[in-house]
């Protein structure tokens, strides 16, 4: 009986443990990724964005997924993805006015997807 | 991450409920809440499983909240005993002195041939075999035993809940007419009746709705 009910409340605080946790470390990540994505979108619209902003950011996206593959559905994560390998392209051929418009759509994927895992009533039902 | 924990919870608590509004018929010997575990259980472990877009951890998560859920449920039911019966429920008396008590019945979704295929299962061919008989909150059967058991043939179910079965009339050779005359002599109407089933030896158990059941003879054509 008091071994089940130890058992309870350590999976209950180990679970809220990791709710906010997990909660942060989106926020966080998102948060880092939105901001770079913010910079690389008044490169681009300098039009001084070049090959290597475009590789620099597609870098940190990779790192970035690798770990965010264990929190949130792979298929968000191939959103951006999608949406970033289109602007690197765009960047890489100098049209800048097509990169514009690929790198808005990431900064707002980017800038809602975190609130699709925050604990909200919308959400759950 | 804590929405998949809240959305389980809410599955949970939903089935739950469903499920003790089902009634007994659909338990099948667990309790309530344990049925539901195991409806989910499976399926939360199968999906990330073989959804490979969705992360393990889903999956883990959600197992882990149908963990703590059955804890605190099991916890409640200890301490406190109303939440016991509002969980699990309550044994139903659905065979008591005066025959088959069919509020109690439809109370769990069941009808005369289910309580008839229960009793055949716990070793009770004839309802008079029995001096009480229940369901466990389970769904499970048990009866306190009529010491004078005196079915010698297997009974046959002729009226169940004011309806004649046409079958079971044909196979123990009783025309409709018979079947009328039978039941006028007993000042009775087809209707009135909840449950009649006759046996091999021609001994049948008649029960009219609200009254206490009696043992009366018939002419057989068809001995079994």
């Amino acid at each position: 009986m008091v071994k089940s009910i130890i058992y309870t409340v350590t999976a209950i605080l180990l679970c809220l443990a990791l709710f906010i946790g997990v909660e942060f470390y989106l926020n966080e990540q998102f948060g880092e990724f939105h901001d770079t994505l913010e910079t690389l979108y008044k490169k681009v619209e300098n039009e001084t964005a070049n090959r290597e902003d475009a590789y620099a950011v597609r870098q940190m996206w990779t790192d970035k997924k690798s770990k965010l593959h264990i929190f949130i559905p792979h298929n968000d994560i191939s959103y951006v993805d999608y949406w970033l390998s289109e602007a690197c392209g765009f960047i890489y051929e100098k049209e800048y006015g097509l990169a514009l418009a690929n790198i808005e759509v990431l900064k707002e994927i980017t800038k809602n997807l975190p609130g699709g895992y925050t604990l909200k009533l919308e959400n759950i039902f | 991450m804590a929405l998949i924990f809240i959305r389980t919870a809410i599955i949970f608590l939903t089935l739950l409920f469903i499920m003790r509004l089902m009634g007994k018929s659909q338990i099948g010997e667990m309790q309530p809440f344990e049925f539901v575990i195991t409806l989910l259980i499976a399926e939360l472990a199968c999906i990330p499983m073989a959804d490979s877009s969705i992360p393990l951890l889903y999956g883990v998560i959600a197992i882990v909240a149908i963990f703590i859920l059955h804890q605190i449920v099991w916890l409640l039911d200890l301490w406190f005993k109303p939440v016991k019966t509002a969980v699990c429920g309550k044994p139903s008396l659905v065979i008591n002195k005066n025959g088959v008590d069919e509020y109690q019945l439809k109370t769990n979704n069941l009808d005369v041939s289910d309580l008839i295929e229960s009793m055949r299962a716990a070793g009770y061919f004839s309802l008079d075999d029995v001096y009480y008989g229940l369901y466990e909150s389970n769904g499970s059967f048990s009866a306190l035993e009529n010491p004078d058991r005196k079915s010698s043939s297997l009974p046959v179910l002729l009226i169940d809940g004011g309806k004649a079965d046409k079958k079971n009339l044909e196979i123990c050779g009783i025309t409709r007419e018979e079947l009328q005359a039978f039941l006028s002599a007993q000042d009775t109407q087809l209707k009135q009746v909840l449950v009649m089933t006759v046996s091999g030896d021609g001994r049948v158990y008649l029960q009219k709705r609200g009254e206490k059941y009696r043992i009366l003879e018939m002419e057989l054509k068809n001995k079994w």
